[in-house]
This record gives C-alpha cells, sequence and structure tokens, in this order.
C-alpha cells in the first residue's frame, strides 16, 4: 500500500541527535535523524540491539534515561516540540493520551498485586473521564476488543492467572483505554511464542483499523514487518538509512545494510550452502563516526563512504536510501544472487495483482 | 526530509571519479571489536572517590589506625596502665582536667587518658577486625555450603534455626560468664553468634547464582564442585563480603562496649574504649569530669560512622549500575 | 546430508520426566522416544514450556530421569554408570547455550573459559599444549588468538557465543547439543553463528541436537526434526518432508504462525490456530505411529486411518 501524499502528517522528527554521558565519555545514540509519521498508517522501525530505534521511542515518549539529552533537532506533535519539554507535567498530557505503548515483556508490565480490571479501569477513568458503571462497562468492552473471553470472570482476575499472550492483550487494552492517537509497540512480540505471537499481531492489525490509530512498530523482525507494516524505516547505529513503503523495501531495497538484513535470513538460504552473513560487529558510538557508518562491514563500500555521510537519495516518491551507490557516479551494482531471486519473486507477486 | 548536503557540491570532479571507487575492507579489521576499557574494580574505585565524605572517613580511619599503631613510639608518651603521681603533693594525680602534661586529663585513679584511649582503641579495634575476620570465614564456609550442597542443605537450616533463635545477648553474657573475661573471650563469644549473618547472607547469593547458565556449563564440563565455588561463585561475592565486613566492624566493637556496660567485659586492666566509657559514665553528671566520658565517646563515635558510612559507600560504588 | 551412514548415536526410548511429587507433580516429558543418527543434525522443535530443553538437559545428563532409557553408542548413560563411562561422555557429549550473556563466567579470562573442560579432564601435556588448543579453538571459530586474555564483557553477543562454541570444540566432541544457540542473538549475527556450525560439522564430523522454536531456522540446518507439544512428541520426519507435507494439526498450525518475510504473503496469511480438545484421547489414547516412510506422528486409530487416506488422495490429485 503506497502511503499518499496527501494523507496528514501527525509527528514529525527533524534532525534529532540524541547522546548519553556514560563513564565520563558521550555516547551518540541518534545521530540526526528525520522522519515523518502519516496518520492511520502502520510504521516498522526496524534495527538491530544497538541501532537506536528504542532510543528513538523513548525521546517521543519523554523517557529517556537521566543521563540522555536531546542536544539538536525537534519533535513536532500537534504544533508542539516535544524535544522542548522539560517538565513531567507537560509529559503527562501527551503520555497515554496522544501516545501510548506497548512493551515488549507482559510480565513485568503489568502490576502483580491489582486485578486486571482495575488496572484497564484506571486508564479509562484517568484519560476517558468516565466513571463507576460507564467505566466499568467500557472496561469490558476493551477486554472484548483485545480477545479476551469471559471478560466478567477475568476482570477480577490477577495478572499471575493470564498466559503471556494473555497479558500482552491486556497491554494493549490498557494501552487503548486512554484512547491515543499514536500507539507504540516496541517489540510486542519477541516474548512471545509463535503461534501467539502470530494472533497479537492480527489483533493489533484489526485494532488500528478499527480505533483509526496510527501505530508505530519496533523490531528486529522482518517477518512481523512484512505482517503489519505499510512503511519501514530500517536504522542503523543511530541513523535511519532507508525508508519506505513495505514492497519497495523487501523488492527493491538499495542500502547494502538492507541487503544484508534480508540476505541474512535463513528462509532465503539454500540448504547445505552458507548463509550470507555480516562479517563483524556495530560501530563504537563514543567515537564520532565519519562517513557511513556500515561502511567497515559493507563489501560494497565505496572510498567516499569513509568520507562522507550519504545523503538520502531518492528512489520514488515514497522510498530513500542513504547510500553512495545511487549516486549517479557511482559504479553500477548487483544485490547479492539469493537476494534477486527474492526480488524477482516480489516483481512476479506485483504482477499477479 | 533532507536531502543533500553542503559539503557534497564541493568536492571537485577529479576526487569525485576517485571517491566513488571501492574500498578494500579487511576482515581482520570487522573482527577487531571497540574494546571497551572496562574493568570492575577501577570503576568501583572510581565511582568511590567520587563520594567525598567516605574518601575523608576513610583517610581519617587510617589516621587512626595508623596513629594507633605509631602513638606508643612517640616522644613524651605516657604509659596507658601506669598510675601518675602529683610531684608535688604525692598522691595519685587524679582526675586532673586535661592540660599540658596530661593532653586528655586523668581519670580516677591517676591514669593518663590520652594514652589510654589510644590503648583501648588500639584494643577495641583490634577485637573489630579478628571478630570480622572469624566472622567472615567461618559465616562463607558454611554459607556456601549451605547454598551449594543439596545434602547439606537441610541440616545447616535447622542448625541455622536453632542458632539464630538464641538471643545474641544471652549467649555473649553465658560466654563471659563461664570464660574469665579476656579479650579471646570477648572474640569467641562474638564469633559463636555473628557468623551466623554472614551465612544467611552468603547463602542467598550462591542460591541465586548457582542455577545461572554459566554454572550449568561448567558442570557439563566437568568442573568439580570446589572448582565452581571457587572459581564461578566466589568472586561474584567478593564486593558484598567487603561490604559486611566493613559493617561488621564497628558492630564488634558497639557489642563490646554493650558487654563492659553490663560487667562483662574485659577487666579494668584492660584499656578498651567499653573500659574508659564505662567508667566515664558514673562521672557524667559532674560537669568538670565529663571529659572522661567525652574524649572517649567522641572517639568511638568517630569510628562508628566511619565504618558505616564508607561501608554505605563501598557498597553503592561496587552495584555495577552505578558504574557511569 | 545423506542417510547412508544408518548408525545409532543416540537413542532415547520411553523417556518420562516428572518434577514435584505427589499433588504437585508436573509431567514434563511424557513417554518420549526418538533416534540421532551419526553425522545428522536433529531438530526439535516446540514452544516454550514444551520440553525440549529439558531433553536436551536429560540427555546432558543435568535433569534427572524418572522413568526410561538414554543410550549413546548403544550404552546407558543415564542413572548410575562407571567413572571411566561418565568421563567419556563429559567428553564426547557437548552443549552449547541459549544466552552467551549467561553462559560465560564474567570473572574469568577466555582463557580459563575455553579451556576448563580440557583441565578437567586433563586431556593436554602441559600448559603450552593447552595453551595452543585455545588458540586452536578460538582461531576455528573466527575469532583472534589474543581474544583469550580478555573477559567475556569485552565481547558481543556473537562473540561470546562463539566463545562458547569454542568451549564446546575444544573437548573435540561427538555430538553437540545446542540449546537455541541463536534465538539470543540478533538478526544479523544469526547468520555468522549458523555459517560457523555448519562449517565445524563438517570439519569434525559432529552430530547435532539442535533444539529451536524459530522453525525457519530449523528448516534451513537440520535433517530430521521432531515437532514436540506438552512434552510429547507429536510428529517426527525428515525436515523437508514435515515442512511440505505436515500432518499432524499441531505441526500444521505451527507452520501456519511462522512469519514469512514476504509482504505479499503475510499480509494474506490466515492464522490456523491449534485446539489440543479435538483429539478424544481420553477414549482411544494415541500412540507413535509411521505414517509414511520415516514419517511417524502422535495419533488414535481413528486419527490414522483419517491420515493414511488424507495422504493417498494428496498423491493421487
Amino acid at each position: 500500500m503506497v502511503v499518499k501524499k496527501t494523507q496528514s502528517r501527525i509527528l514529525a522528527i527533524q534532525n534529532l541527535v540524541i547522546q548519553f554521558t556514560l563513564r565520563g565519555q558521550i555516547l551518540t545514540a541518534i545521530r540526526g535523524i528525520s522522519l515523518d509519521l502519516y496518520q492511520g498508517e502502520s510504521l516498522a522501525i526496524v534495527g538491530e540491539s544497538g541501532s537506536g530505534k528504542s532510543v528513538l521511542m523513548k525521546s517521543i515518549m519523554g523517557l529517556l534515561d537521566k543521563n540522555g539529552t536531546i542536544e539538536q533537532g525537534q519533535i513536532l506533535y500537534n504544533n508542539m516540540d516535544l524535544a522542548q519539554f522539560t517538565t513531567e507535567q507537560q509529559w503527562l498530557n501527551i503520555r497515554g493520551r496522544e501516545i501510548a505503548i506497548v512493551t515488549q515483556d507482559p510480565m513485568t508490565s503489568l502490576n502483580p498485586l491489582k486485578t486486571i480490571g482495575k488496572q484497564i479501569e484506571e486508564c479509562v477513568v484517568l484519560h476517558q473521564g468516565l466513571k463507576g458503571i460507564t467505566a466499568y462497562h467500557e472496561t469490558l468492552k476493551l477486554l472484548t476488543d483485545v480477545g479476551i473471553d469471559n471478560v466478567k470472570k477475568r476482570y477480577k482476575q490477577y495478572p499471575h492467572e493470564f498466559s503471556g499472550g494473555m497479558r500482552q492483550r491486556i497491554v494493549i487494552a490498557i494501552a487503548l483505554a486512554c484512547k491515543p492517537k499514536i500507539l507504540i509497540c516496541d517489540e510486542p512480540t519477541t516474548a512471545l511464542d509463535v503461534t501467539i505471537q502470530a494472533q497479537i499481531l492480527q489483533l493489533l492489525k484489526t485494532l488500528q483499523q478499527k480505533y483509526g490509530l496510527t501505530t508505530v512498530y519496533i523490531t528486529h523482525d522482518l517477518g512481523v514487518v512484512a505482517k503489519v507494516a505499510d512503511r519501514v524505516a530500517v536504522m542503523y547505529a543511530g541513523d535511519i538509512i532507508e525508508v519506505g513503503g513495505t514492497h519497495e523495501i523487501f523488492f527493491n531495497g538499495k542500502h547494502p545494510y538492507t541487503w544484508a538484513l534480508l540476505s541474512s535470513l535463513p528462509q532465503l538460504g539454500t540448504k547445505g550452502e552458507q548463509l550470507y552473513a555480516i562479517k563483524g560487529t556495530p560501530p563504537n558510538l563514543f567515537k564520532e563516526i565519519k562517513g557511513d557508518a556500515f561502511a567497515p562491514r559493507n563489501p560494497f563500500a565505496l572510498k567516499i563512504d569513509y568520507e562522507l555521510r550519504p545523503p538520502f537519495f531518492q528512489v520514488s516518491e515514497t522510498h530513500y536510501a542513504r547510500t553512495w551507490l545511487l549516486d549517479p557516479s557511482a559504479p553500477k551494482v548487483e544485490p547479492p544472487a539469493a537476494l534477486q531471486a527474492f526480488f524477482e519473486e516480489g516483481r512476479l507477486y506485483a504482477n499477479e495483482r | 526530509m533532507g536531502l543533500y548536503t553542503e559539503e557534497f557540491d564541493n568536492i571537485s570532479d577529479k576526487s569525485r571519479a576517485e571517491l566513488f571507487e571501492f574500498f578494500e575492507t579487511s576482515d581482520r579489521q570487522a573482527e577487531e571489536t571497540a574494546y571497551s576499557n572496562y574493568s570492575y574494580w577501577r570503576s568501583t574505585w572510581q565511582s568511590f572517590l567520587k563520594n567525598r565524605m567516605a574518601v575523608l572517613l576513610l583517610a581519617l580511619v587510617f589516621i587512626i589506625v595508623a596513629f594507633t599503631i605509631f602513638q606508643p613510639y612517640l616522644p613524651a608518651q605516657k604509659s596507658p596502665t601506669e598510675i601518675y603521681l602529683d610531684d608535688q603533693t604525692g598522691l595519685q594525680a587524679r582526675n586532673i582536667a586535661p592540660n599540658a602534661e596530661f593532653w586528655f586529663g586523668t581519670n580516677s585513679i591517676g591514669q593518663d587518658l590520652w594514652s589510654r584511649i589510644w590503648a583501648g582503641t588500639r584494643t577495641s579495634l583490634m577485637i573489630g577486625c579478628v571478630v570480622a575476620l572469624v566472622e567472615a570465614v567461618v559465616g562463607i564456609t558454611i554459607g556456601t555450603l549451605w547454598g551449594f550442597s543439596r545434602k547439606l542443605e537441610l541440616p545447616i537450616t535447622q542448625l541455622y534455626n536453632v542458632v539464630d533463635n538464641i538471643p545474641t545477648t544471652i549467649v555473649l553474657i553465658l560466654m563471659s560468664y563461664i570464660l574469665r573475661p579476656s579479650i579471646s573471650t570477648i572474640i569467641i563469644a562474638m564469633c559463636i553468634t555473628g557468623w551466623v549473618e554472614m551465612a544467611r547472607f552468603i547463602r542467598n547469593q550462591i542460591v541465586i547464582l548457582r542455577d545461572r547458565e554459566y554454572n550449568l556449563a561448567s558442570k557439563c564440563l566437568g568442573t568439580p564442585d570446589y572448582r565452581i565455588i571457587i572459581k564461578n561463585l566466589l568472586p561474584y561475592l567478593i564486593s558484598v563480603i567487603m561490604l559486611r565486613m566493613s559493617l561488621a566492624i564497628p558492630f564488634a566493637i558497639g557489642a563490646e562496649v554493650f558487654l563492659t556496660y553490663i560487667g562483662l567485659g574485659l577487666p579494668i586492666s584492660e584499656p578498651s574504649l567499653g573500659n574508659l566509657i564505662n567508667e566515664g559514665r558514673v562521672l557524667m553528671m559532674s560537669p568538670d569530669l565529663r571529659y572522661q566520658l567525652i574524649f572517649p565517646s567522641i572517639v568511638l563515635s568517630v569510628i562508628t560512622i566511619a565504618f558505616y558510612i564508607i561501608g554505605n559507600a563501598f557498597a553503592d560504588a561496587a552495584d555495577p549500575k552505578n558504574h557511569v | 546430508m545423506p542417510m547412508n551412514d544408518k548408525e545409532v548415536l543416540v537413542e532415547v526410548k520411553n523417556l518420562n520426566i516428572t518434577f514435584g511429587k505427589g499433588k504437585n507433580k508436573f509431567v514434563a516429558i511424557d513417554n518420549v522416544s526418538f533416534d540421532i543418527y551419526k553425522g545428522e543434525t536433529f531438530g526439535l522443535v516446540g514452544e516454550s514450556g514444551s520440553g525440549k530443553t529439558t531433553i536436551g538437559r536429560a540427555i546432558m545428563r543435568i535433569n534427572e530421569v524418572t522413568d526410561g532409557q538414554i543410550y549413546y553408542h548403544g550404552k546407558k548413560i543415564n542413572g548410575k554408570i562407571t567413572k571411566a563411562w561418565d568421563r567419556e561422555i563429559t567428553q564426547k557429549i557437548q552443549m552449547i547455550f541459549q544466552d552467551p550473556m549467561a553462559s560465560l563466567n564474567e570473572r574469568a579470562k577466555v582463557d580459563y573459559i575455553i579451556a576448563e573442560g580440557l583441565i578437567n579432564t586433563k586431556n593436554f601435556k602441559d600448559v603450552a599444549d593447552r595453551q595452543r588448543k585455545v588458540q586452536n579453538a578460538l582461531f576455528n571459530v573466527g575469532l583472534l588468538p589474543e581474544f583469550a586474555s580478555r573477559f567475556p564483557h569485552e565481547f558481543s553477543g556473537g562473540q561470546r557465543q562463539r566463545i562458547g562454541i569454542a568451549r564446546a570444540l575444544v573437548m573435540e566432541p561427538e555430538f553437540i547439543i545446542a540449546d537455541e544457540p541463536i534465538s539470543a542473538l540478533d538478526v544479523s549475527i544469526r547468520a555468522q553463528v549458523l555459517n560457523l556450525l555448519t562449517n565445524i560439522q563438517e570439519k569434525n564430523n559432529l552430530t547435532y541436537l539442535f533444539i529451536a522454536h524459530d522453525l525457519s531456522i530449523v528448516r534451513f540446518i537440520t535433517d530430521r526434526t521432531a515437532v514436540i507439544y506438552k512434552g510429547q512428541i507429536v510428529e517426527l520426519a525428515e525436515t523437508e518432508t514435515l515442512f511440505s507435507n505436515p500432518i499432524h494439526p499441531y505441526t500444521k498450525a505451527l507452520l501456519s504462525a511462522v512469519p514469512e518475510p514476504n509482504p505479499y504473503k503475510e499480509s494474506q496469511k490466515v492464522v490456523e490456530i491449534y485446539n489440543p480438545l479435538q483429539h478424544r484421547y481420553d477414549i482411544a489414547p494415541p500412540s507413535f505411529v509411521e505414517i509414511e516412510q520415516g514419517h511417524f506422528v502422535l495419533a488414535n486409530e481413528e486419527e490414522v486411518t483419517n491420515y493414511r487416506a488424507a495422504q493417498k488422495v494428496e498423491v493421487n490429485e
């Protein structure tokens, strides 16, 4: 699904730089990111650990650690610049009410001492302003919406009486109780079994349409991305290196890191042969990075990748990639063989439609 | 969304062509990690140094300890036990307020308080350190066996339950009553009950650690139990052991003071902080003689507060989460 | 890998592992039997709580077996065994653990971590020989020899996992149990470690028991796979057969839930939900039956007839 430019922009991050003071040194976790979020879409932010995706989300919610600061940039939402917020009071109007988050571990997201009904109802009362019996019915409705049966009985139960998947549903219900505009899901299914994972993702998709939410998925799992996302932003070492529609990223990716991510999937591997593996480890963010952060591990690296940071090159109206390979002066490079077959498959599917 | 940067436009054509050639990557370069120069003990020490108060008190403790050792060898020091006679009257130099000759004054039978206080501090510190050390050794041994061996878990738990329920005070009193009051009696009495807390603490830590994957891995490799304890478990516990020991020292000194207070401490011939405070206590009411209580109390307070603060500061510094 | 070598290396027979006593009894493994042939990679797939890790640990002799036997080279390895046999299997059977952050001793140098097994079995001539073996092991897993004098916290997750593999390799084992060796690693590092595992298998003629919950990895690396659900093996077959022709409803549900990195396919996919109550096992208890050659399914008589009929229909189509 191609995102139409006529859709309104609901959140805009511009030139964001976030730094942390760690053991006397400065770590630049986000190195100048610009990203737009459009109303009603489902954006996936893909990256590995250390890419900065969680830090990015925390900065939007005002949940950065004490030793982290926003050095530069703006986070524009609703005519406000969230990057300028200094007091908790300012954030209280945003958190929950406007932007809600579903985190990774349902085991620790819930208060073990309160019934789940009470926990959801708290949010309903606080954010929707309902009271008493109306709040109770609203809570039951939310529980049904997230796919929990026998809601009257379940209302009175405690978190430990639920399985992991059910708890995640309850966490989603709490997030929805706030009636947010933006729902951020930070690795919502990583801690769950594969069968439950599929159900939760299906649930999130349904709820997004029903409530008209804008959802942001933070994940490292390309399978999750394929299932739920309309647009994808690929992050590496604190920078967004490619952004575009899901089909564009999967079947027409341009950055070597995107290729590497796709190629290293076992689904694309041939049995008995080696999988495509990226050599080395992600860079040290304490040091200032000159040029493209992925260059030392990039088999297609150009000399300029070590000198200048690549700007965004346009591939289509919705697809941009930060790689010097797209520069007109760059040599023509073909993606790895295994990927070419995959891209071909994608083209066939596209033609069928 | 930002597009072209300024520097890009400034590149000349020739260098542009050059720049767009492939760069030779080396495997070795890719493998070399960002060498994180993080050393646990160095970070602990640095965190500790940030706490000015604790560092100051640590220095103070060192000075006090050094002083108690060197004080007798300084010139013009008096003996702590000798009863001094007044030059003029020939009588005992009793209850003389602090002056040029007796820096802290004399006590009720004419002994120099200055040297008595330092001798007493020396005795009390020695008792405190020995007790802390013995408690640690016994506590760690029993705690480790308790936490690690499934067979010994039940009998040691029973032993712990019994010993823990006996009031420490009663044991101390009993021991002091049976064996004649002396330094070794006090040490033995305090050690008999003191190991219990350390053992329990160590046992809890070991129980947490023993099922961790790296210990499972060691077992799979056939590592014998004693080596698992020494190489896998104890190194994690060093910081907590040091913390407990640093808190055990003032506690032991305090226990000695308490025993003296109830009359079961060291004999008066052995100066100790307990004795000195006890002697001073009876004179509390008369303002000119109050100094006999104030000086030993100050020394005791300083030592106790110093050790507590140092111990807690060390505990905070040793926590990896505070290594920022 | 071709199935020419049909020598059975590991045989698990009627394994039953129960935790707790009396009312608090929890049956973790219920009458599980399977064989592992020399030189193959045998996959054990299941979700959390299925018991797959328990089986791995039972073969490693960390968990006690309540009932049943485990044989290695035809000799029993669970229960009481002789010291000599114990020493031999400690060397021959090795394990790779899941979490690279937890499976290495943070306070020990890499040198000691890798050499620990050697020290236990005294499998070296002198200190120089031992150091040489450690360096060799590091080299074989793609790490630099100077890493031996460093501590684990200086390394990334992927490198730590490779240290764990070096630790197992240095013992010169025959059989390695890999308990979810790549689940805790980043996506791009997984490929590195997977490649390493396949490489060393060829070089050292190893047999693997590969425990995982990620079916796409299993499909790539294993020769035969068993699917385990709540302590019972519900299906066992050659991997390709399992993926192309799943018979048991749980296997089908599991396969349908695996996310594919293809947006076209994924957005259309409907998740199958497995309902364990669909079997009527209280009326007719199931057994492990061979439906077609090498393809076993847990089923009772009625289901066996249905499955066989369905197979014939597919063949005829």
